[in-house]
């Protein structure tokens, strides 16, 4: 008993931080309808600051940096700066990204709420020292004894912040008339904005409520929840479960349910102690948590979860589909080949790269462009097929062409599951639910020993006849024959997607992307299509996947990380969700493509690679949501109409 | 009576209710192959709300037949494969795809058969072309995206949408609101046309002219129940339908 008190306890400490970034989420979609997948990077930015004050007495900003003090800051100073720094970022985050994209659709919204996320959590290993920062003790260490247990004062304190921010967000929301207001925009930014109140004022006192509650709880629980520099990012995730779990209605039950969440990850951990908690299950079983939750809330809240009385909801890029020229496509395969040949060692290697990743890019295209599906597990389904292709090779030793097949159905089968909750969830909360189960996938599957070795998943080499396929030969990083391969298989799906696309499938896709009603009206089956979708999404990732793992040898967790996952999506939307063609250029621009080759090896800029991803995300989000291949469509348009005119006025 | 043929769609004490408040009352309904119906009353009656519950879009209870098979069961997608087709007040046509591909998505079935029959098909099927569309004078408008066009094309479009494809019965939802005099007038001879081929229609309209003008029966709605029911002649004079819709002045 005093044991289960004490982990209960020690869990108030991180449900503390879950419960203000739940209530903030539930504030702030009240206030604007938008659900900041951002918020956790309000959190991760203040911890920062703080702990960087507390330890050399510098106040670093995203660039340059204040030496305020010779030494160490004291608390007060390192806490008020820290909290500052978060609501300064918050109030940033809406005046410049997401005020723009009001009236944006869900996927705009989302993908610049994601570029803001992955910006701070690649900017803050540039800026602060991760190796040697330390997050200094700020509340008392001190104990009382509750139901026998040991229970530190220091999470009883987390515990009343939380409460006492959940309580005076709850009271200006209902008691005070801004606060009511705000609730009124939710529900009609006309009427509001008519009895004379400014919507975008509104949302802005409550963006720098949320986000200084945010950074307070944070810096006070860093010093014993840790440093990391990511670990605050997903934070957002079970915030956002707390949230939906209140319905975003409910302040108070997102703050309740929050606390909920972190005592009970801490009774898990408690549990996973025992003899009879099975070892599979010891680690990152407390990540599927939110991811549960997440799914059922929607589940049983799906249909009253409040949709927002926009002003206008914009419609997503315009889509045109495959035509299927030859010239266009063979002169494409001429540009890859002759790259492959003409360079070698990491250059090449960029290149191969860039190739498979251009497949994976395809699934995103396919199920987010095309069916209008956010989702944000496409690195995820890769993963599936990298880790299976593992077993596939070395345990059951399943020959080359095969070998692909096999690993790349594993992930249909999980992209159709995890398609399932998108039969009743869409838009921004489909979203959530991909990325707390890419999260989960990531921590309970790749990253858990029990069911990955820590050596890393070797992989045999394939063979053809044989003929050696390996990606390797003696000093030769890359081989002309894997680099082939990979075209070949590559270039094959390609074409068969690009026939889908401009066929019956590709028209089902975007009549359900348009008006899932009227669709079934016209006969389609909305919900097969969606899982068809799903399906064929994450075979093109999962083969992707298995190329990836040919390519390296062996995988880690961190080859399909969740990083990794959003900046891919990053440079698909930058280059065009919507086309084939933006598929092939983000190719590209991805992850560990020539792109990233280009900066790392010719501009020794390698490490800002995520960085740039995210800036190019946002800027693209708010600016351009048709991407590159969509204005340069848009300029060759325009100049042949200005040609025609010319034309008909001579 | 035996010599009555079977009516192509019937219902049977089609009943809704949105919590508390029944939006249908157990209406009775039948339409014969080749007789324009029409289903008039006043705004809130319930007709709209009567052609969601057949078509599959609302909750209901009590019996659907279509051409003998009995089709409350089935999901919306089902049922129009079962050859009942409807169009929707608001358009609800698809904004990402052609004038042409908005029909030809209907036609066409999608699923795992779909998908086997791009992989497997010789040639792109660019552009397919619906005749309907020259029926409906909507040719030069093929290529082109839905909302692109004036909110009368649009209805045309979705009426359009309807009758690709085969189908026993065309609901058409307020088809005609948006339509000029001359254009009402014209809409009326295709809707006698649809209804030459063997189809039967049900039209819903405000627009009496085009319903006392087109409909062979009428059936008038109110509170969501069945007030009145016979040929435009007999409504006209309805005493309660004058009462309830249609005014003294329509009466002439």
């Amino acid at each position: 008993m005093d044991q289960l008190v004490l982990f209960v306890s020690l869990g108030f400490t991180v449900g503390a931080v879950y419960a203000v970034i739940g209530s903030s989420l539930v504030a702030i979609h009240s206030a604007t309808g938008v659900l900041n997948f951002a918020q956790g990077s309000v959190a991760l930015w203040g911890v920062w600051v703080a702990a960087e004050l507390g330890t050399t007495g510098t106040l670093v900003l995203p660039v340059g940096e204040l030496q305020l003090t010779d030494g160490p800051a004291t608390i007060p100073v390192t806490v008020a700066l820290g909290v500052i720094s978060s609501t300064v970022l918050a109030l940033l985050l809406h005046l410049l990204v997401l005020r723009p994209l009001r009236a944006a659709p869900a996927l705009s919204q989302v993908a610049a709420s994601v570029g803001v996320m992955l910006l701070v959590a690649s900017l803050v290993p540039l800026r602060f020292d991760v190796t040697t920062t330390v997050a200094r003790p700020i509340l008392a260490d001190s104990s009382v004894t509750i139901l026998g247990a040991e229970v530190a004062v220091a999470n009883l304190v987390m515990l009343g912040l939380a409460v006492g921010v959940a309580l005076l967000l709850a009271g200006y929301l209902r008691f005070t008339r801004w606060g009511t207001a705000t609730r009124a925009s939710a529900e009609d930014e006309v009427a509001v904005l008519l009895t004379g109140y400014s919507p975008d004022r509104l949302a802005a006192v409550v963006w720098l409520v949320t986000g200084a509650a945010t950074g307070l709880i944070a810096v006070v629980g860093s010093p014993s929840i840790g440093l990391d520099p990511l670990a605050y990012t997903f934070y957002v995730l079970p915030g956002l479960a707390a949230a939906l779990v209140a319905r975003l209605r409910s302040v108070l039950v997102a703050c309740a349910a929050g606390l909920a969440i972190g005592s009970f990850q801490s009774v898990l951990l408690l549990l996973s102690t025992y003899d009879f908690w099975p070892v599979w299950a010891q680690a990152g079983f407390g990540d599927t948590v939110p991811f549960l939750v997440v799914v059922v809330a929607l589940f049983v809240n799906g249909k009253s979860l409040p949709e927002r009385g926009g002003v206008v909801s914009g419609r997503m890029p315009a889509v045109h589909p495959p035509t299927m020229r030859a010239l266009p496509a063979l002169l494409t395969l001429a540009g890859v080949l002759a790259a492959i040949l003409l360079t070698e060692g990491s250059w090449r290697f960029g290149v191969v790269t860039s190739v498979i990743m251009a497949l994976i890019a395809l699934s995103l295209v396919v199920l987010t462009g095309y069916l209008g599906q956010i989702s944000l597990a496409a690195m995820a389904f890769a993963g599936t097929g990298g880790f299976l292709l593992s077993r596939v090779t070395t345990e059951w030793g399943i020959p080359f062409p095969l070998s692909l097949l096999v690993p790349a159905l594993g992930a249909t089968v999980l992209g159709v599951v995890v398609g399932i909750p998108a039969l009743r969830i869409r838009g921004a909360h489909l979203a959530v639910v991909t990325l707390a189960g890419a999260l989960a996938i990531q921590n309970f599957v790749f990253g858990n020993p029990a069911l990955t070795p820590y050596e890393g998943n070797l992989i045999a080499d394939p063979t053809l006849g044989g003929l050696d396929l390996g990606v390797r030969e003696g000093t030769n990083l890359t081989t002309i024959r894997f680099a082939f391969m990979v075209v070949v298989v590559v270039g094959a799906l390609t074409w068969l997607t690009a026939r889908l696309l401009s066929g019956r499938t590709g028209r089902a896709f975007l009549a359900v992307r348009s008006n899932e009603r009227a669709a079934a009206a016209a006969g389609i089956n909305v919900a097969a299509t969606k899982l068809l979708g799903f399906g064929i999404s994450a075979f093109l990732a999962g083969v992707g996947g298995c190329l990836i793992g040919y390519s390296r040898g062996q995988l880690s967790v961190e080859s399909f990380s969740i990083l990794v996952g959003l900046a891919l999506l990053c440079t698909v939307y930058v280059a065009g969700i919507t086309s084939l063609t933006g598929a092939l250029l983000a190719g590209l621009l991805a992850p560990l493509g020539v792109a990233e080759t280009f900066l790392e090896s010719s501009l020794g800029l390698g490490e800002y690679y995520n960085l740039i991803a995210a800036l190019a995300l946002v800027v693209t989000a708010v600016l351009n949501p048709v991407g590159i291949t969509g204005s340069v469509r848009a300029a060759i348009t325009h100049a042949r109409s200005r040609r025609q005119q010319h034309v008909l006025a001579a | 009576m035996s010599s009555q043929p079977e009516p192509v769609l019937r219902t049977r004490g089609l009943t809704v209710r949105y919590g508390g408040v029944t939006a249908n009352d157990a209406v009775d309904l039948e339409v014969h192959r080749g007789q324009v119906v029409g289903l008039i009353g006043p705004n809130g009656a319930g007709k709209t709300t009567y052609v969601d519950a057949v078509t599959g879009f609302a909750r209901s209870t009590g019996e659907v037949w279509l051409a003998g098979r009995r089709i409350d069961r089935l999901p919306a997608h089902r049922r129009r494969r079962a050859g009942l087709a409807r169009t929707w007040q608001a358009g609800e046509l698809f904004d990402d795809l052609s004038v042409a591909e908005n029909l030809a998505v209907v036609a066409q079935g999608g699923g795992l058969r779909g998908l086997a029959a791009d992989v497997f098909r010789r040639r792109a099927d660019r552009s397919p072309r619906d005749p309907v569309l020259d029926d409906l004078e909507l040719t030069d408008e093929a290529a082109r995206r839905p909302d692109a066009l004036s909110l009368g094309r649009q209805k045309l479009v979705g009426v359009a949408r309807a009758l690709a494809g085969e189908s026993h019965v065309l609901l058409l939802d307020e088809p005609a609101a948006g339509l000029d005099t001359h254009e009402s007038l014209a809409f009326g001879e295709e809707v006698r046309r649809m209804a030459g081929r063997g189809s039967g229609v049900l039209l819903i309209d405000h627009d009496m002219n085009l319903v006392l003008g087109t409909c062979d029966l009428i059936y008038v709605l109110d509170f969501g129940q069945v007030i009145a029911c016979g040929t435009p002649d007999e409504v006209r004079h309805d005493p309660a339908v004058v009462a309830a819709y249609l005014g003294a002045e329509v009466a002439p």
